[in-house]
């Protein structure tokens, strides 16, 4: 990459304090080593799986994490490179084969691809799987106190809760949604009846004014604070991700709350977010990288993911790995008749970013 | 041999001031340059910049220069409201900040030298932690199950006020701000403080002038300069600040540093995030010298 972009992009660093975010060359100091460079989700591959892959590879997984795709897309932009595999979202994938910069994947070398569930495969964004394997999969839906909303006698199946003022009224300022532009608009483009990918102008409008008229209501927007804050009981509804619901779920029956937390995708549908793993061009051991992505596709391996946070799971040989108590969870395994109306975000270009990003402000601001 | 005198002070003098002017080129002016540039050029298809000069292969996008940043920022009065936003924040902040920093400021100067040295250690003491934790912490004390949120909201009934929430408000930026911000008041007010001659107060009250009147006309205006810098050191960061009002603020507690942060992870538009930041830096340095100004026409009156 030049290098105005990339002393552009640590300016952009100090300016904005993102101590975490400096661009990494992960080849530093590690010479001469077996090492394969994994850019992966925080917290999204079990330890154990990972101590069992560096026996069987002999070598060394070190990984970089990042929080969210655009993160990911911005550190490779600002010239990060060396990462074998990355384990991107959909249309995030569908850019980095708009850049050339994936390497295709070589079936020979992947007997266990079989292992995947063909629902998830011959994706719009990459038909016929020549770059992506799937990895795991989150649901964006409603997590909740249940005994307190049993209690208010407020329904826990539709995005109406976080959108209708009449149920808000009940639970002002225990209520938080994502603070993503598209996560939030997709919910509320999905309850108005639209497509979470429809980009008519009029749509985007009303779905903010949506937005708007319940915004009062709402505590805070939030990305990961929910998790928590559903836990100790400070919020009673929340729009999040299935997996950290799970993690939520399991934090409040750990320290023995006195309610539960569940979790269920509104019926009028909502946002699958399926992650796979590529291989990216700047990677320098493929060979590693398949043997990665084969042992990946394991059953057991692939459980052991399930199991610890609780993503869905596209692998269907991990099924019989999988706690009895996740693989029955209708939230994370959603049932054919909801998968129907579950759909993938897909990129928009840069003027519809634009315009969005307005309306995002103009959203934050009211 | 005067010549040559003259040519070694000049020479004493750049290498005295190379050293700051490079670091100034370096990490100020050549990345305000490129965040210029950037700011005229359009966003790539898949963020960073769309090239320079036409594409080679088939003609995909735009390319060149534009004024498309600027000009979406005028097309609606919602970004100039963020910044007038941000600026009230800002000043807010600097006052409240003051307003607790003098007092303690004072007290330090006037305690007996090793005393002075374990405050001043006491006011640094935060830094040892991390920000972002401190802030986190905020989110507990001004949770709705705290001591804090209960004591409150006790008061507040006992006078027939409905219960409020503490975090996620206004409120709770505010008092993230202050927090944050209140020893870089501290420490410049400090320094200045102390170096007053405690004689003048002597003198001031031989001469007949009250507690208040030795305040006013004697310590307030020889602090101005410590006020002035303490002024600038809160006020500039907390116009940039994003963390505070994305952890403790509420749905509408949005600045001008969100904004930014926004265009460059979230939205990948690159030219109307370094445009922002732009106008930012503009902002910000009108601030600047005009806290200059205004405290060089102070120490200037006192002169007289």
């Amino acid at each position: 990459m030049n290098s105005p972009r990339l002393l552009f992009f640590l300016l952009v660093s100090l300016l904005t304090f993102a101590a975490g975010c400096s661009p990494q060359n992960p080849d530093a100091g590690n010479s001469g080593k077996n090492v394969l460079h994994l850019f992966n989700w925080n917290n999204y591959i079990a330890p154990e799986t990972v101590a069992r892959f560096e026996k069987s590879c002999k070598c060394d997984l070190s990984q970089d994490y990042y929080a969210d795709n655009e993160e990911m897309l911005a550190k490779l932009a600002a010239g990060a490179t060396g990462y074998d595999v990355i384990v991107p979202t959909g249309n995030a994938i569908d850019t980095l084969i708009r850049q050339g910069a994936l390497r295709p994947l070589d079936k020979s070398l992947l007997p266990n691809f079989r292992n995947i569930n063909p629902a998830y495969l011959d994706t719009t964004f990459d038909p016929g799987n020549i770059y992506s394997v799937p990895y795991a999969y989150t649901l964006s839906l409603l997590g909740f106190n249940k005994e307190k909303l049993e209690q208010l006698g407020l329904p826990t199946d539709t995005w109406a809760i976080i959108f209708e003022p009449k149920y808000l009224e009940k639970i002002r300022g225990r209520v938080t949604v994502l603070d993503s532009q598209r996560e939030l608009m997709a919910a509320a483009l999905k309850y108005l009846g639209y497509s979470v990918n429809d980009t008519d102008e009029r749509h985007w409008q009303e779905a903010a004014d949506l937005i708007v008229r319940a915004k009062p209501y709402w505590a805070a927007f939030s990305n990961t604070s929910y998790i928590k804050e559903l836990a100790v009981g400070n919020l009673w509804v929340a729009h999040g991700y299935s997996n950290d619901m799970f993690q939520a779920a399991l934090d409040a029956q750990k320290t023995g709350r006195k309610f539960t937390i569940s979790y269920s995708t509104p019926k009028e549908g909502a946002v699958l977010a399926v992650d796979s793993m590529v291989l990216h061009k700047s990677g320098k051991r493929p060979d590693l990288a398949h043997q990665f992505i084969n042992f990946m596709l394991d059953g057991k391996n692939s459980a052991e993911l399930t199991n610890l946070i609780g993503s869905g799971n596209p692998n269907l040989d991990a099924l019989q790995y999988i706690q009895p108590g996740i693989a029955s969870n209708k939230a994370i395994f959603p049932d054919p008749e909801l998968i129907a109306r579950l759909e993938m975000l897909r990129d928009l270009d840069r003027k519809q970013r634009r315009l969005l990003s307005r309306l995002w402000t103009e959203i934050k601001l009211r | 041999m005067i010549k040559s005198e003259m040519k070694e002070k000049q020479l004493a003098r750049l290498l005295v001031s190379a050293p700051p002017l490079l670091f100034l080129i370096v990490f100020f002016v050549a990345p305000s340059l490129i965040m210029i540039l950037t700011s005229f050029r359009f966003p790539g298809e898949f963020g960073g910049l769309a090239p320079v000069t036409p594409p080679s292969d088939k003609a995909i996008g735009e390319y060149g220069f534009t004024s498309d940043a600027y000009q979406f920022f005028f097309s609606d009065f919602i970004y100039t409201e963020i910044f007038l936003k941000s600026f009230a924040v800002a000043f807010g902040t600097t006052l409240i900040c003051l307003i607790l920093a003098y007092p303690l400021a004072v007290l330090i100067a006037r305690s007996r030298k090793h005393l002075r040295n374990l405050m001043v250690l006491l006011v640094i003491l935060p830094f040892a932690s991390n920000f972002l934790i401190r802030i986190y912490a905020w989110m507990i004390i001004l949770g709705p199950e705290s001591a804090l949120s209960h004591f409150v909201n006790t008061v507040l009934a006992a006078f027939g006020i409905a219960p409020v929430t503490l975090l996620f408000s206004p409120f709770a930026v505010l008092v993230g701000m202050v927090y944050v911000h209140l020893p870089f008041m501290v420490l410049p007010l400090y320094t200045n403080l102390e170096k007053h001659d405690p004689s003048l107060l002597d003198a001031a009250q031989d001469l007949g002038a009250n507690a208040w009147q030795r305040f006013w006309r004697v310590t307030w205006p020889l602090s101005l300069p410590g006020v002035f810098s303490g002024s600038a050191l809160v006020f500039i960061p907390v116009l940039g600040m994003f963390a505070v009002p994305d952890i403790l603020g509420g749905t509408g507690d949005i600045l001008i540093g969100n904004l930014i942060k926004d265009q460059f992870l979230g939205t990948r538009d690159w030219p109307f995030g370094s445009a922002l930041s732009i106008m930012l830096t503009l902002a910000v340095l009108s601030v600047a010298g005009l806290t200059t100004w205004f405290a060089r026409s102070a120490s200037g009156q006192r002169a007289t």
